[in-house]
């Protein structure tokens, strides 16, 4: 089974305090995975490490068979275009349109003006982004802008996709909606997904493992079926999925 | 270049600031290396905007500049010609000065006002942002991205600056001189060609381009050295003005000094 993620005993040390600790987990080849637990439980911490732009204190990061730790900054740039990314804070360029932000991972591909055209209008049809190209990012609500860096991500049809804050400025529904639509290109293309949200309600029915973290550590990981059993046995695990479990 | 090594603090200590300098500089010659090959795109359109902003945004002050330049230095000359009847040495002296040593400063402090500042708060901003991780996940190399645009537009612009510089502020001295004391255009242009030998114009128009060099990387380090921290921005801009200019003295001094032995 080729991994598309793998997490071995990684801690990190945040301001002093320990965020993560001794986070181990593995993600097969176009699996989904979603990592969910209450703010402050390390989750974007954890996709910041997968895409390389934190170093763990300790531990082993590989993604799409890469060590991290080996890779010097050029073998991280060519990492990077085969994840996509979709972060949590606000990472459109404001000073450039809707359709220059979606076409920047394509900035060093060997494709013609019409090609990264026609990759572009594909992913912003998909994504419901149509006639809004020339738009500054700033000028779009924040569901419009995450759904500008999901198409950013999705442009080069990345081996792993790491979604950070995945109902972030989308209400559930539409979260769903878009979850469902990758769902539907996976026959496709195998597209690998780590995303992170406080609760796994965005999967709906979406075939997917969970994860929950709570504290810097790993709680729960399976099926989202056997998730209310046993947080139903685990006043941790319970207390980090919130009331609803 | 991985800036986690740095994770985005920025250099601490001159050992820690020339290092970066130096790979800051290495991998913006190293991507307009690649675009000569074909195998990176240069961004035309940032490229234009730096243009703009080091350029057209800048030819007024610039302008204005110059012909202030120009005015009081016609001026000093006809004081200097009342008390010195020696047009061949003192316009030769001032001239001289002039063009080696107040334009290639003075368009240096300009363009680091303008561009160098426009630069720094750039890369501080987005860093801020988080535009810089949207960047660094898209697989792109933000300092290339932000500098090698710049970088180009501020050596072309520092070297038409120069010249149109120079242009304007013997233009304007020369037809004060004309009117004021008499000096014909034809005497003044004589001695201005022959105050500019092939080693002080090679030296004047070298001078501005090293400075450009030093401005946008000045401005790097103080912009991605900006952190996240709130202020951080204004202590780039603020940090990359005085940085640029004391950069811009010293090294013309050692230039001075260096050329001279």
């Amino acid at each position: 089974m080729s991994l598309a993620l793998s997490l071995n005993g990684v801690f990190q040390h945040v301001a002093g305090r320990l965020a993560l600790q001794g986070l181990s987990l593995d993600l097969a080849a176009g699996d989904w995975l979603l990592v969910c637990g209450p703010n402050g439980a390390g989750k974007t911490l954890l996709s910041r490490l997968v895409l390389g732009l934190d170093r763990p204190s300790a531990g082993r990061v590989r993604v799409l068979g890469r060590d991290l730790a080996q890779l010097d900054g050029r073998g991280l740039e060519r990492l990077r275009r085969e994840v996509g990314a979709v972060i949590q804070r606000g990472s459109l360029l404001a000073d450039h349109s809707v359709l220059a932000n979606i076409l920047l991972p394509l900035r060093h591909e060997p494709m013609t003006r019409g090609e990264m055209a026609r990759a572009a209008r594909l992913v912003m049809t998909l994504l419901g982004l149509d006639g809004m190209e020339n738009h500054p990012p700033q000028a779009l609500s924040l569901g419009q802008q995450r759904r500008v860096e999901l198409a950013r991500a999705l442009i080069r049809r990345p081996r792993l996709l790491v979604w950070d804050g995945l109902s972030d400025g989308l209400d559930p529904t539409v979260a769903r909606e878009i979850l469902a639509v990758l769902d539907s290109l996976r026959d496709g293309q195998p597209m690998a997904l780590l995303a992170t949200d406080n609760t796994p309600d965005a999967l709906g029915g979406i075939p997917a493992r969970v994860a929950v973290m709570n504290r810097g550590r790993l709680l729960y990981e399976g099926p989202p079926e056997t998730l209310a059993a046993a947080s139903a046995q685990d006043l941790e695990l319970r207390t980090a999925l919130g009331a609803r479990f | 270049m991985d800036l986690r090594l740095l994770n985005f603090r920025g250099p601490r200590g001159w050992i820690e600031a020339l290092g970066l300098a130096a790979l800051a500089l290495a991998s913006c010659l190293a991507y307009y290396g690649r675009v000569l090959a074909g195998r990176a795109r240069f961004d035309l359109p940032a490229f234009a905007a730096a243009l703009q902003q080091s350029g057209l945004s800048i030819l007024p002050a610039i302008t204005l500049v110059m012909i202030a330049i120009g005015l009081i230095l016609g001026h000093q000359v006809e004081g200097i010609l009342t008390q010195f009847d020696l047009p061949v040495v003192v316009i030769l002296t001032v001239a001289f000065v002039i063009i080696i040593e107040v334009l290639p400063v003075l368009v240096g402090i300009l363009v680091a006002g303008r561009a160098g500042v426009a630069l720094a708060v750039r890369q501080a901003t987005l860093l801020a942002t988080g535009e810089m991780d949207g960047l660094l996940v898209c697989g792109i190399e933000p300092l290339p991205f932000t500098l090698a645009p710049v970088l180009l537009a501020m050596l072309l612009m520092s070297f038409a600056f120069l010249v149109w510089g120079t242009l304007v502020t013997f233009a304007v001295a020369g037809a004060w001189l004309w009117a004021s004391s008499g000096v014909a255009p034809a005497l003044f242009l004589e001695m201005l060609t022959s105050a500019l030998t092939p080693g002080a114009l090679v030296e004047a128009l070298v001078k501005p381009l090293l400075f450009a060099v030093l401005i946008a990387l000045i401005a790097t380090l103080n912009g991605i050295g900006a952190g996240r921290r709130p202020g951080g921005i204004a202590g780039a801009a603020t940090g990359t003005m005085i940085g640029a200019v004391t950069a811009i003295l010293v090294t013309d001094l050692l230039y001075i000094v260096l050329a001279r032995v």
